[in-house]
């Protein structure tokens, strides 16, 4: 690797300061498993000095606070698959979570760095968008807070100045326990990224598709939701016919690209079924008690 | 606040400064410590591997390598894990464009770095050239590059960060050539010729048996039909790596993750014009071979670099280089053309194959030889003839990988073996039964087999995967 | 920058410069050479280690990340009084060729039994997806894990015997 600098942060605010303090130079370093590589071949000029949150004792642990589920952004992959309190109140999460990589990247990779990275095939972000999850960041400014759709603005770029660091994501309260699913089609089960992702949640009271959401990975410059297929379903009566249509439906607003993993047709065709599959999977989890629970 | 942040002096960078006594002190203990890892009495136990002279049974019992103990350990010495003392490390700078002649390189930024101790380029290479059959693989290319892994230049610095630094200081200047990038683009007359001369062709077989055309005019039906294997990459999990030490009295030892010492040892002497007793090669622990481990590749330009600076130097390449500066298995292009009487008999095969061998020769023409061999199969076909071809394209070279030309022809014909047999109505066992070797057989080449136990295997393992119940 | 680790229930230091990897620093600062350098990039897993309880790749976190905290490697498995039973049970089986992968399908292995002593087939297949092998086919690999896991779970495991507290299985998380 080109010569760095190295300094480590003790929590998020002092993050900020080391990112006041050495400027445009300096690059956020959480479990290195994109950066790294990244720095090892980057034709560019290396970072004037590594900022380690890995430290940052704030940016850890899952918990549930009063806006919803807390997940510090150095929050590991593993840890989002060992979480109880995940498994019970939205364990899509772990079923994304559990994909990326291999045992060894997840026990490193942070979903803050999965987020920030922000590659349309990122394996966290559509069940988070499909959860609306909320994101904060903090900054020389003081913190903000948004809608994760809003962090993401093209392929590795994010809404984020580089003065900033992202601290937490929120599922909000309302959204825990709402019945959702991800699915995933790579290469190979294990070690291999999505040629497309999809993620699918709703409520089902009385047996009607109620809020939907559908979110998809790489198949457009950044996770996207599919608003129409989302239209179609809303007050429809849950049925198989109508998870296949709605497949169809996010297929049309897909925008995938032909590249050496597989071709357009390919992956719109994969949007199909994996949202078909996302949707049978929500459903799975509907309990007829759980919209009194969420509330 | 930031000041006051900076203030509580947890920059990882002034640690010493902040730390309490006690980690400071603990923290020197560990530096004064030796770097050793901690002792593992050898050995364990009694070997499990059988002893000199003593009679084991053999059969039924689980087969131990006696290597397996230190690979478990962590303690098998592989060549990345071979220091010398004042060792260099090289770095190669590789091409990037497939086809094109050079017209400058600037090296002196590269010369000029601290820690740089030689570099060199191939027009300063007296004998720019080796290769295990055709000596036809420049060291480092000079002027003409002829794929994208070709070297160019190479550094021995005394870490390998600068020697990357230093590589990708030095400038190359091209004039971008055409090139030919497909096998059966490169035999035609008009193709760009890889290396200059009227053809691509740098090998070539034919092995004949009876009269194909008496054949297939005597066959109830002909099948014809295309195949084409593709490439693959060998891609050991220990990437290529070598040390080259010289003595003072101009001998040279070459530490190499190598399978084949002698060949590499003639190799080495021709291209650097010493004599081979001037050459030792100590062949360290393979890390997977697969074929690709079987000649010299980076070595001589280490060799070059260490007289250059007088030290070790040691090569690795890193996983890029893997895949496009070693050899890789050949593109197989396969034409079969197999006539077949009415009851399954295989009586006349045609085979036209022509070999992607990429930039250079390497050990393709053992491979040709060995495909076109056995490209009728393990079945009795009384006219047979088979040609095969080996043409340069600007691709990564092809050289040996497990079974040299076996895989990609069993494909082909085992392929059209299914064609056949579902066309015919015959169960695709039992049209294999129908034309294997037996007791002997003879084959294309005129050889009469003894021995022969294709049946009983194939019987065996129809019943092992219970082909019965399927179909 | 120092870097101080605990290695193998040792500590140890080195003077290495910021952009060092936990693999570079084991490898050619602290000269244990058994974590191998395959991809350099956390694919291939050849240079996996234990850090605090969890394998990781070496070459994709930084020495300085590890600083102050417990590494455990290849070298550090064996003691005086005997091999740790996946070593054993993979030199009885075969179940590496060249070897290569060997050290990292073994600290992962270790990682594994550690936290799940008596994993499933299909939880040793998840757990090693991120450790390529070139040569075998894991067929052995993942049958030789089951059989070490038998072996830690009996009491009596003479290969067990020689097991340093220092190395003793991490808190279950
Ligand atoms: C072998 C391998 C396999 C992989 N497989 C997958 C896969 O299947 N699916 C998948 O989605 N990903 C995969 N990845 C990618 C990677 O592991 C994830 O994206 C990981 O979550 C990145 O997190 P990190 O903590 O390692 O990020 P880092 O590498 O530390 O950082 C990544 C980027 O984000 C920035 N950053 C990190 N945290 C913050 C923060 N809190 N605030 C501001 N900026 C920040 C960094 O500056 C950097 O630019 C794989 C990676 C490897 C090496
Ligand atoms: S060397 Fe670290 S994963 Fe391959
Ligand atoms: S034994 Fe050779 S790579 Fe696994």
């Amino acid at each position: 690797m080109k010569p760095f600098g190295y300094v480590a942060a003790i929590d998020s605010e002092h993050a900020v300061a080391l990112l006041a303090e050495y400027g445009k130079g300096a690059k956020v370093l959480a479990g290195g498993t994109d950066l790294l590589a990244d720095l090892k071949f980057s034709p560019h000029p290396p970072p004037d000095v590594v900022v380690d949150i890995s430290r940052a004792a704030d940016l850890k642990g899952i918990a549930l606070t009063d806006a919803g589920l807390r997940l510090g952004a150095m929050v590991t992959h593993s840890e989002i698959v060992h979480s109880p309190l995940i498994a019970e109140a939205a364990p899509a999460l772990a079923e994304a979570a559990v994909v990326i990589g291999a045992v060894q990247t997840r026990n490193l990779g942070t979903i803050g760095g999965n987020l920030i990275t922000c590659v349309p095939s990122m394996d966290s972000g559509p069940t988070l968008l499909a959860l609306d999850a909320r994101v904060t960041v903090l900054g020389p400014r003081g913190r903000r807070e948004m809608p994760l759709s809003e962090l993401f603005v093209g392929p590795r770029r994010t809404s984020l100045a580089f003065d900033e660091i992202l601290i937490e994501i929120v599922v909000p309260t309302q959204n825990l326990h709402k019945p959702a699913a991800f699915q995933k089609f790579g290469l190979r089960k294990g070690q291999a990224l999505a040629l497309v992702n999809a993620a699918a949640s709703f409520w089902a009271p009385d047996g009607v598709f109620t809020e939907p959401r559908i979110a998809l990975g790489a198949v457009a410059p950044t996770v996207i939701r599919a608003p129409k297929a989302e239209a179609y379903l809303t007050g429809r009566p849950v049925s198989e016919e109508a998870m296949a249509e709605a497949g169809r439906i996010a297929a049309t607003e897909a925008k995938p690209i032909t590249d050496f993993r597989a071709s357009a047709e390919y992956r719109r065709d994969l949007v199909a079924v994996l949202v078909k599959r996302a949707l049978a999977g929500a459903f799975g989890r509907v309990t007829p008690n759980q919209k009194d629970l969420a509330s | 606040m930031a000041q006051d942040l900076m203030d509580r002096e947890l920059d990882v960078l002034d640690k010493e400064r902040v730390a309490p006594v006690e980690t400071l002190r603990r923290s020197d203990e560990a530096l004064r410590l030796p770097a050793v890892a901690p002792p593992t009495a050898l050995p364990l136990e009694p070997p499990l591997v059988p002893q000199v002279g003593e009679q084991t049974r053999a059969v039924g019992l689980r087969a131990q390598r006696p290597d397996s103990r230190n690979h478990g350990l962590g303690l098998t010495r592989y060549i990345d894990d071979i220091a010398l003392p004042g060792m260099l490390f090289a770095k190669i700078k590789r091409a990037g464009i497939a086809s094109a002649r050079i017209k400058r390189i600037d090296t002196s930024r590269a010369e000029a770095m601290p820690g740089v101790c030689a570099v060199l380029v191939g027009s300063e290479i007296p004998v720019n050239s080796f290769g295990p059959s055709l000596q036809d693989q420049p060291l480092l290319a000079h002027p003409i590059v002829r794929h994208a892994g070709d070297g160019v230049a190479a550094v021995a610095a005394v870490t390998e960060q600068i020697a990357q630094a230093a590589i990708d200081a030095i400038t190359v200047e091209y004039e971008p050539l055409p090139g030919v990038y497909d096998a059966l683009e490169a035999l035609k007359p008009e193709s760009y010729k890889v290396h200059g001369g009227d053809t691509n062709v740098y090998a070539s077989k034919v092995i004949k048996r009876g009269d194909v055309e008496a054949g297939f005019a005597q066959a109830y039906r002909i099948y014809e039909g295309r195949y084409y294997t593709p490439g693959i990459e060998h891609a050991p999990m220990e990437p290529f790596t070598s040390i080259a030490d010289w003595d003072a009295n101009g001998r040279l030892t070459i530490h190499a993750s190598i399978g084949r010492i002698t060949l590499a040892r003639c190799d080495l002497a021709r291209t650097l014009a010493i004599p081979i007793s001037r050459i030792r090669v100590i062949g360290t622990v393979v890390g997977g071979n697969f074929g690709g481990k079987n000649e010299i590749r980076h070595e001589p330009v280490l060799a070059l670099l260490a007289k250059k600076a007088g030290r070790p130097v040691k090569g690795r390449f890193n996983r890029v280089e893997e895949f496009v500066a070693s050899t890789i298995r050949h593109a197989f292009h396969m034409d079969y053309k197999t006539g077949v009487t009415k009851d399954g008999r295989l009586i006349a095969r045609q085979v036209r194959m022509v070999l992607d061998g990429g930039a250079y020769c390497s050990f393709s023409e053992t491979t040709l030889g060995k495909a076109c061999i056995l490209s009728t199969g393990p079945y009795e076909i009384p006219n047979s003839l088979a040609e095969g071809y080996v043409v340069y394209t600007n691709k990564t070279t092809a050289g040996s990988m497990r079974g040299f030309g076996a895989p990609q022809v069993c494909f082909a014909y085992e392929s059209q073996m299914d064609e056949i047999a579902r066309d015919l109505g015959i169960d695709p066992v039992e049209i294999r039964l129908r034309n294997m070797f037996r007791e002997g057989s003879m084959s294309s080449t005129g050889q009469v087999l003894h021995s022969v136990k294709v049946k009983e295997s194939l019987e065996n393992a129809v019943k092992k995967f219970g082909w019965e119940v399927q179909s | 920058m120092i870097v101080t680790l605990t290695v193998n229930g040792e500590l140890r230091s080195a003077s290495v410069p910021p952009e060092t990897t936990l693999l570079v620093m084991l490898r050619e600062h602290l000269h244990l050479t058994g974590a191998k350098t395959g991809c350099d990039v956390g694919d291939c897993g050849a240079c996996t280690v234990i850090v605090d309880g969890l394998a990781v790749n070496a070459c994709l976190m930084l020495a300085a990340q590890a600083d102050g905290r417990t590494v455990t490697t290849i070298e550090g498995l064996a003691t005086r009084e005997g091999l740790h039973p996946l070593q054993k049970v993979f030199e009885e089986t075969g179940a590496l060729q060249c070897g290569f992968c060997g050290p990292g399908v073994i600290m992962t292995s270790k990682a594994l039994l550690d936290h799940t002593p008596e994993p499933t087939p299909q939880e040793i297949r998840t757990a090693l997806t991120g450790n390529l092998c070139r040569c075998t086919g894991y067929v052995k690999m993942i049958e030789g894990v089951q059989e070490a896991a038998a072996m830690m779970r009996s009491p009596q495991s003479p290969a067990l015997a020689g097991q340093s507290p220092a190395l003793a299985a991490p808190e279950q998380k």
